[in-house]
């Protein structure tokens, strides 16, 4: 039993190397279970190294040696794989033959054999998706455990003369056993902390994605096409120091910006099918692990090994692809895919927000002609009719209003203007009524009264006729007799109001039809040139009047 | 020749129309009247072979008004529409004539043309399929005309209606005035209920019943006025309040 505190002196020795180890990016390749062939061979070479110098730093006991070899053979198994456990228990095994000894054989056999443990553990795992267990130092202690019990048995059977055998394992299993495995166990606690600083990192890239955020506001509010593309990818290229980036429409490469820009070129078809899969199933797809490697599939000597295709959303809809990309030999990567997934999402909602942008440009200028469209047919042949009747009894009278009737077309027809003097657009609210006044005959009087003041005011084309209308229409045609419509200015304390009135007292708050489509068109382009303040509003007293009114302010908050 | 009345509510248009059917020597133009109300008690009175009608109007519409006639004594009705792309449809869905503002005199003729076939061959001018594929079978309210006014009177305030020599009269819990609906069209078209020959009551208005000698009643109104119930309709009257 005195070789318990000798050999737990040594693993001391042993685990200090390991931590100074880890200090070196030669150790970075451990921390991520990878299956590119360099790493596997650098695991490999630094097992193998910890397996021989467990050998060195053995005590010679009874012609044989304690010592602390099993920690390099079964973890270089567990972070490497079957082969590589071999492969490690083979040449720390092979070592310890040519120190010769009785336990020779038994011991390089034994040595290989814990490499494929640690290995087959290693495969089970990986299998089961439970790779992150690999780093569980209870696990590590288990698995080291029984690589170190099967090691002695190993000698028992193969050494000969089994008694010198049976003495040798009976003075070493427990401590061997001991150091071995709480050695393990500590080895990989040391790798699990160096993989926390790393995970760490990921709070770097959250600060950066919010740089990328910031950076590329607004930049898609002219759509989802090839400048704005560039315009992104660009940025995101500079903040993730990523090999390269591209984005993608559903067909086309829109942009790609970084190692491999020589035949990665914008608007050429989409040629990789991981990307198209990744918009059709909506998922990330990862590339660059065994399973699924990535390979560049426009040119063999793209230098790029690694790839996230995340897909972008407009909504629910799948438009397209960002993908990331990092070159072969890079051993620290940048991409990682919670951070693939936050640009993702980040962008989709960026594409959201400038479709909405440009949809509702569209939509101010789908409503202007909608209104332009919208002179009442009713209003129309009405005035027809009238200028029929009265050319018959007063031809001057008659002309007069055709007059007025092709003012009022006219001043409907200009396409596109956004805005119109107020005056301009009382001339045309006169023309309206002076047809309307013929119409009704003596049931309907007008009185108009706008401060001097807001005649050369601007006000959004289509307000304020369409109100006069709709007091027509819906309030004074129902009145079998004395009919007054008034349009009046009030002063208040930041501009003037504007006041629609009439005496029929017949608003009922419209549900949706028609006329309340009208109705909330001119609220909106109100308070949209105007401001708030400026919302629409409505009073009636039933049977009395209803009056709509709406603020224009003395100065105009954008 | 066709006796005629126009009824639009603007001026211009009735004047117009008129002189049109004026000039065409095949039309009396007997009355117009700038409104449904006043229409239909033009219709009832002056009874004319024909009625040329417009659709929107104040308080009722055209298409409401033929609703409210004697379907016994129904002229030839022909709308008259500037635009109404609803009504149109459903005049073409049931055969019926209508004319388009501003009217071509072309077009009119032979609208005049079939309205005199009609009345040589004695033909009813309308089914009552077609006036009913139109209108609104329940009337939710009653035209009248008080003094020097207009009224649309709704259904629920009405407490009983009745008919004397002077015509229909609709009583509220406050006024009286008058319909020129008939009994007989307000007892189908709405749901106040006959409790006598000449009375309707609203069966939502009654406060009690009083019982008298040889089976007859008096119903007491929510405002308290007495309405006759006669032997013949007591029966109905009860078996309407769940009495039996």
């Amino acid at each position: 039993m005195h070789l318990v505190p000798s050999l737990l002196q040594q693993m001391c020795v042993y685990l200090v190397l390991a931590y100074m180890l880890s200090k070196t990016p030669i150790f970075l390749p451990l921390l991520n279970i990878s299956s590119q062939r360099s790493h596997k061979f650098s695991c490999y070479v630094l097992f193998s190294l910890f397996c021989i110098l467990g050998t060195y730093f053995g005590l010679n006991i009874n012609d044989a040696i304690a010592n602390t070899r099993a920690i390099g053979a079964v973890i270089g198994g567990l972070l490497g794989g079957p082969v590589v456990g071999f492969a490690v228990g083979l040449t720390g095994g092979i070592h310890r033959y040519t120190l010769g000894g009785f336990t020779d054989v038994a011991c390089a056999i034994s040595t290989t054999m814990e490499g494929l443990i640690g290995g087959l553990l290693h495969l089970y795992l990986v299998r089961k998706d439970k790779s992150y267990l690999l780093f569980n130092p209870l696990i590590v202690l288990a698995i080291t455990f029984v690589a170190e019990v099967s090691q002695m048995l190993i000698i028992l059977a193969v050494a000969k003369p089994f008694d010198r055998a049976y003495t040798l394992v009976s003075e070493i299993a427990a401590p061997m056993i001991i150091a071995n495995c709480v050695g393990a166990a500590l080895f990989v606690s040391i790798l699990q902390d160096k993989k926390t600083i790393f995970e760490r990192y990921s709070a770097v890239f959250s600060r950066r994605a919010l740089t990328i955020a910031e950076r590329s506001v607004g930049i898609w509010s002219t759509g989802f096409d090839g400048s704005s593309a560039e315009k992104v990818a660009r940025i995101i290229y500079e903040e993730t120091n990523v090999g390269a980036v591209a984005i993608t429409d559903t067909e086309n490469t829109l942009a790609f910006i970084g190692i491999g820009e020589d035949h990665h070129k914008p608007n050429t078809p989409i040629s990789s099918k991981y990307t198209r899969q990744a918009m059709e199933q909506n998922r990330i797809i990862y590339l660059g692990a065994r399973e699924s490697p990535y390979h560049c599939s426009i040119s063999d000597n793209c230098k790029l090994g690694t790839v996230l295709v995340i897909p972008l959303r407009a909504g629910k809809k799948v438009v397209g692809t960002i993908k990331l990309y990092e070159p072969k030999r890079k051993l620290l990567s940048n991409i990682n895919r919670s951070m693939g997934e936050g640009i993702g999402q980040l962008l989709s909602s960026q594409i959201l927000y400038g479709d909405f942008q440009q949809q509702q440009t569209l939509l101010t200028q789908a409503e202007i002609k909608l209104l332009h469209a919208q002179v009442n047919p009713h209003f129309l042949f009405n005035a027809l009719n009238t200028i029929s009747a009265v050319i018959r009894r007063d031809p001057n009278k008659a002309r007069e209003l055709i007059q007025h009737l092709s003012h009022f077309f006219r001043s409907n027809l200009k396409q596109n203007i956004e805005t119109v003097a107020f005056k301009d657009e009382l001339a045309h609210v006169n023309a309206y009524l002076t047809i309307e006044k013929a119409r009704f005959t003596d049931r309907l009087t007008v009185e108009i009264d706008i401060h001097e003041a807001l005649q050369e005011r601007l006000l959004p084309s289509f307000t304020l006729q369409p109100l006069v209308e709709n007091a027509i229409k819906h309030g004074i045609s129902t009145m079998l007799e004395g009919g007054r419509v008034r349009i009046y200015s009030e002063r208040n304390g930041v501009g003037y109001n504007i006041v629609v009135e009439d005496n029929a007292g017949q608003f009922v708050p419209a549900l949706g039809d028609k006329q309340g489509l009208g109705m909330e068109i001119v609220a909106k382009r109100l308070v949209h040139f105007f401001g708030d303040k400026a919302a629409l509003q409505t009073e009636c007293e039933a049977g009395k009047s209803t009056r709509m009114r709406f603020l224009v302010p003395d100065q105009v908050s954008s | 020749m066709l006796t005629a009345i126009v009824i639009d509510d603007e001026f211009l248009a009735r004047e117009e129309l008129t002189e049109l059917l004026q000039e065409s020597a095949k039309v009396n133009v007997v009355a117009q009247a700038n409104n449904a109300i006043e229409g239909l008690k033009l219709i009832n009175t002056l009874k004319p072979d024909a009625v040329f009608l417009d659709i929107q109007m104040p308080q009722l519409s055209g298409i409401e008004l033929i609703g409210m006639l004697d379907p016994e004594t129904m002229p030839c009705v022909v709308f008259v529409t500037a635009f109404d792309q609803y009504a149109v449809r459903a005049f073409e869905d049931n055969a019926l004539d209508y004319l388009l503002k501003p009217v071509d005199p072309k077009r009119l003729d032979k609208t005049l043309q079939r309205l005199l076939k009609v009345k040589h061959n004695q033909e009813a001018p309308h089914t009552q399929a077609q006036i009913d594929a139109l209108t609104p079978k329940i009337l939710q309210q009653v035209p009248c005309l008080g003094h020097n006014r207009i009224m649309i009177i709704p259904l629920q305030e009405i407490e009983m209606v009745y008919s004397d020599l002077s015509g229909v009269h609709v009583q509220t819990a406050h006024q009286t005035a008058s319909s020129q609906l008939t009994l007989k069209t307000l007892e189908e078209k709405t749901d106040l209920l006959r409790c006598h020959r000449q009375y309707l009551i609203n069966t939502k208005s009654i406060k009690e019943i009083q019982l008298l000698d040889n089976g007859l009643a008096e119903v007491v109104t929510l405002s308290g006025k007495l309405v006759p119930v006669s032997r013949r309709y007591l029966k109905t009257l009860k078996h309407m309040l769940g009495i039996i």
